[in-house]
């Protein structure tokens, strides 16, 4: 795989010798976008940073917690340097000399090896006179603080719950100065982008799990074939549906282009490309019970749609399932779905309900037939 | 008791982040009494309410004693399509324990969870900082009884 490629810090001693506009211009022709899930162009987020007043902060988003994705583990554990490597080059484009990584805390065994990579870099660093520190805050178990403003009350030392953007943190970050965070993959590519004049924008890591004997990472270009991802996955049974992740929706199985586009055409969201694959023995309505007990749970609790909201979805598709529901609960539901999803403050709760708005779309019948 | 180890770690943590000061605490003591969570706000001057309030938002810090083996399985979609649920059943009748408790020896503790990242390894749990993957209920028998 090509994220895999150990830069060595060659890319952190090239930039060494570069302007930090220069660097920036050379991300932003890169094209290279967030690989969290929100796609927003990085060299422009690095410029924002940078043109901001202050001491800044460069804070590695590695709160991986979209269900369905492991793929930053995947670099975390094999290729760590490239993303430590990224963060001293995005704090050197940006002018900061100090760095968070956010590790989730599910992840807290790969701490040790983290700060032993962080310890070198450090030295080699001082060695091209670039001075950047780096400490690992660890995660306590909240899938919100995969939210960037989450993550920064999290690191100032609050509850995580999201703040209202504007402002955005490259203006008001961490401790209220202009803050860079990334996600894991997108700082990984920065040292790749540096040494490779024909780096692939195109390149995406797909996590395949769910209903395939082979569920792993896959890296695929953009535009690829859900066939052909699925294939690689070595499925027992026939697949019926797929969802991205538990935020992103879900398609019934059939050849889709992989896309943000064609994805998003559908109805659903590729977001941070984890694809998990749902065979024909399993029921909809049970996936989507499944799913909105997991968006209960972790709703931080901050604004009224999304905490009152995501516990009344949780009840009436238990409703449902026990066969209790009658039509005017399934119209209810798709109702509330339409406010959480159009009310909700931040990304957790907006995204919350898309499972069931493209699950009521595309199995209909599977809600319906449960019906008193 | 003593608050001689709460005043090494604050002294240690000189821009007084909370998360890490609390995660030493549990790290020394397993979990955070309201005694320590006090003393820890009297010296730092950050309120008791912000702390409390603090520790429950986030699940991996503890207002009372867990078991020392804290057992997380995975309940999300890629686990649960691989069968989590059977065996959320199977450790607690296993280990005679809801989801959320402790046994009486206060060997483990068991807490279903939101993905831990090892959907590769479906369905999958992590005791105490180790990932236990593509668990059946024999590899979960085996697991326990091995752990002293």
């Amino acid at each position: 795989m090509k994220i895999l490629q150990n830069s060595n810090f060659m890319a952190l001693s090239k930039t060494a010798g570069m302007k930090p506009e220069e660097i920036i211009e050379l991300i932003k022709k890169s094209g290279l976008t967030g690989r969290g899930g929100a796609c927003f162009p990085t060299g422009l987020k690095l410029e924002f940073t940078r043109n901001s007043q202050g001491e800044k902060y460069v804070i590695a988003n590695a709160d991986e917690g979209e269900p369905g994705t492991f793929k930053d583990k995947l670099i975390l554990e094999k290729n760590p340097n490239n993303v430590i490597e990224g963060m001293i080059i995005a704090g050197y484009a940006i002018g900061a000399n100090k760095g968070y990584l956010y590790l989730r805390g599910e992840y807290s065994y790969l701490k040790n090896k983290l700060q032993k990579v962080i310890n070198n870099a450090k030295k080699i660093a001082d060695k091209l006179k670039i001075y950047f520190d780096i400490e690992i805050i660890s995660g306590a178990g909240a899938y919100i603080c995969g939210d960037e403003t989450a993550i920064i009350e999290s690191v100032e030392g609050n509850r995580g719950n999201p703040r209202l953007k504007p402002p955005f943190p490259a203006n008001h970050g961490l401790f209220n100065k202009p803050t860079l965070i990334n996600n894991v993959e997108t700082l990984a590519n920065l040292p790749l982008i540096i040494l490779d004049k024909n780096w692939n924008n195109n390149l995406r890591l797909f996590s395949l799990s769910g209903n395939v004997t082979k569920p792993d990472v896959y890296e695929l270009e953009l535009g690829a074939s859900l066939k052909k991802l699925i294939s690689f996955g070595k499925p027992k049974n026939k697949i019926k549906a797929i969802y991205f992740g538990c935020s992103g929706g879900c398609l019934p199985y059939e050849d889709i282009t992989l896309n943000n586009e064609a994805v998003k055409e559908k109805g659903a969201m590729l977001g941070s490309c984890a694809i998990i694959a749902v065979d024909e023995k399993h029921d909809i309505v049970d996936v989507a019970t499944n799913i909105a007990k997991f968006f209960e749970y972790e709703s931080c609790g901050k604004c009224t749609p999304c905490r009152e909201g995501t516990m009344r979805v949780l009840e009436l598709l238990e409703k449902i399932s026990l066969k209790k529901a009658a039509n005017e609960d399934l119209e209810l539901l798709e109702e509330l779905c339409r406010v959480i999803s159009a009310t909700s403050l931040c990304g957790l709760g907006q995204s919350s309900t898309n499972h069931l708005i493209t699950a009521l779309k595309y199995f209909r019948n599977e809600f319906t037939d449960k019906l008193k | 008791m003593s608050f001689k180890d709460i005043d090494e770690i604050i002294k240690e943590r000189k821009d007084n982040l909370l998360l890490p000061m609390l995660q030493a605490i549990q790290a020394r003591f397993e979990y955070i009494s309201e005694a320590n969570a006090h003393y820890l706000s009297r010296k730092t001057g950050i309120p008791f309410s912000k702390i409390y309030g603090v520790i429950t938002f986030y699940e991996m810090l503890y207002t009372e004693p867990k078991g020392k083996y804290i057992i997380r399985i995975c309940n999300s979609p890629s686990c649960y399509l691989n069968g989590s649920l059977n065996l959320i059943k199977f450790l607690e009748s296993s280990l005679k324990i809801k989801s959320g408790e402790t046994t009486k020896n206060r060997k483990f503790s068991l807490e279903v969870v939101s993905c831990i990242g090892c959907c590769d390894k479906a369905p999958a749990m992590i005791i105490n900082n180790k990932v236990y993957g593509n668990l059946t209920e024999k590899k979960i028998r085996t697991i326990i009884l091995g752990l002293k």
